[in-house]
């Protein structure tokens, strides 16, 4: 297989490596840019597969709200974030729903759960805490 | 209405602050929200990357401002919702208004600053064109989007590269909407780089520095607008003008402390943050007035904010019940070398000081923080605006210093 050139930015720390990496056969042949050696781990990932946790909202009824926001409850590939967009689309959901309560389990065939990232109280209920 | 501590402003800052205020001493402690639930702008921030210093955790906004209101039941607190603070006074008394009370009066022995910032919109950077609809703000897109579940616009350009603006490109990318490309005028970005690499380059969402959007175009609706490269400095290259058509243009351009209440309490400001003059206690230039968080300066981290809220609860609280003795000799903060912002501005000698600085413009290459006259002298690696240095310089360094603190930046 031909040596292939990508660029990367490495976000593992807040310092942001920009680096350029020779890829063959989805093995690393050399790393220039970097300033520590962690970069090696991310890039072999992002060579993978890209893992992100997804952060969005659901449509939710009889609440103050119409949306609910929820998250994945660990990192999915990345390629799998609008097919799980799109099972969510679908969802009926009723207040109360009190927080990390799972929405949905299995998104998008990733293993991870979908779960509800605020408790959200019936329309007319205070937000005070109890 | 009496109360040892009167907290305005329920987002992070204001949360922190009245919790800290009750464990620090203070037993009537008011905490005043305009909004219907406590959590302020975290309830519409619902990306993570939240607390991940506070709590080790990685929350998202809801989750992060759950876990303080969860903290603050648990203390004796007493919140007013739905309840707009109209003015305070240099002599610490609150006049707030709601359905139930009315208009009422707080005396309160002292005050919490805690009212964050408002959005940067069209009218403070004057871009020429027509007045359609279409035109908003990062935040307000995001609200729309994330809490009242409308998608503003189909075709969106985003103006700025702050970090509401990236996380709301990401946004609206997942919502279906096409992102056709953020503009920044510097040539540097904005937001923080785990911004642009997860919500730009993971979404093949090009960024333009150095240019500016110089026309809106469309009568009801936005049509399109024109974006323009520009110079060093910062003005519009004539012949770069390129239309691009688009049904939105969502404005992320910066940040401002809200500061009509603190104005009105003869509080000074300071002309480099907008915000109050303080001190590493947060005191502002009044007695028993303090300010933390957004209101004092812009922060890009809720944990910095978080810090800064600590710190004003617990003071206040000492304000409040008597274990407070003017000492009278404070010195200047002042930025120095490549520094655009140093916060606090004064150090009055009493806790550790906790420097929030940020850089004028970027240096990619190992800089030293230098800070006058306690010989300190920090290496980093880098030096960015869009990145604000905390240093702690402790209190026992400091005892000595008679002239102000300086703080600056020079490449090694």
């Amino acid at each position: 297989m031909d040596i292939e050139k990508k660029h990367f930015t490495c976000v593992t720390c807040p310092v942001g490596c920009e680096v350029d990496v020779e890829v063959q056969d989805g093995s690393i042949l050399s790393i220039t840019g970097n300033k520590c050696d962690k970069v090696k781990e991310f890039v072999l990932q992002e060579l993978k597969e890209p893992m992100r946790v997804l952060t969005t909202t659901v449509r939710i009824e009889g609440a103050k709200w119409a949306m609910l926001p929820v998250r994945t409850d660990k990192p999915i590939p990345k390629r799998l974030f609008l097919q799980a967009i799109e099972e969510l689309a679908s969802i009926d959901l009723q207040a109360p729903v009190p927080i990390s309560e799972v929405i949905l389990r299995d998104i998008a065939g990733s293993g991870a759960n979908i779960v509800a990232t605020r408790t959200m109280n019936p329309r007319g209920e205070t937000g005070l805490p109890r | 209405m009496q109360a040892d501590v009167a907290v305005i402003g329920s987002g992070p800052a204001g949360l922190v602050a009245a919790i800290e205020a009750y464990r620090s001493g203070a037993k009537n402690v008011l905490l005043l929200e305009r909004e219907e639930e406590l959590g302020g702008i975290l309830k519409q921030c619902i990306h993570n990357g939240f607390g991940l210093e506070q709590f080790k955790k990685d929350y998202t906004g809801p989750e992060y401002a759950e876990r303080l209101i969860e903290d603050l039941g648990k203390t004796g607190v007493r919140c007013f919702l739905n309840t707009m603070v109209t003015g305070i006074s240099a002599d610490r008394t609150v006049t707030a208004v709601n359905s139930e009370n009315g208009v009422f009066r707080i005396e309160a022995k002292s005050i919490v600053l805690a009212m964050g910032c408002r959005e940067r919109a069209r009218g403070s950077i004057g871009i020429p064109g027509t007045r359609p609809a279409g035109v908003l703000t990062a935040g307000t897109a995001q609200r729309l989007v994330n809490i009242e579940g409308y998608l503003p616009g189909k075709e969106v350009v985003i103006l700025g590269s702050g970090d509401i603006g990236l996380i709301m490109a990401r946004r609206l990318t997942l919502e279906g909407a096409q992102v056709k490309g953020v503009y920044e005028i510097m040539n540097y970005p904005g937001g923080l780089k785990r911004n642009i690499v997860q919500c730009l380059n993971d979404f093949d969402i090009p960024l333009y520095l150095s240019h500016t959007v110089t026309e809106i175009q469309g009568r009801e609706r936005v049509e399109g607008v024109i974006v323009s490269k520009v110079d060093k400095k910062m003005q519009p290259i004539g012949g770069s003008e390129k239309f691009i058509q688009c049904d939105t243009l969502l404005l992320s351009v910066g940040l401002i402390p809200e500061n009509e209440l603190s104005k009105g309490a003869g509080v000074e400001l300071s002309r480099t943050t907008n915000g109050p003059v303080t001190s590493e206690t947060m005191e502002t230039s009044v007695p028993g007035i303090f300010s933390c968080g957004n209101v004092s300066t812009v922060f890009d981290l809720v944990d910095y904010v978080a810090q800064t809220g600590m710190s004003a609860g617990r003071n206040a609280a000492r304000f409040a019940i008597g274990d407070w003795k003017e000492n009278g000799v404070s010195v200047e903060v002042i930025p120095g070398e490549n520094v655009r912002v140093v916060f606090p501005q004064r150090y009055c000698f009493r806790d550790d000081l906790i420097l929030y600085i940020r850089p004028a413009k970027p240096v990619e290459r190992p800089v030293t923080l230098g800070v006058s006259p306690v010989e300190m002298h920090i290496k980093r690696l880098y030096a960015r605006p869009n990145e604000m240095i905390r240093v702690k310089v402790a209190r026992e360094k400091l005892v000595k210093v008679t002239g102000p603190i300086e703080v600056s930046i020079r490449e090694r």
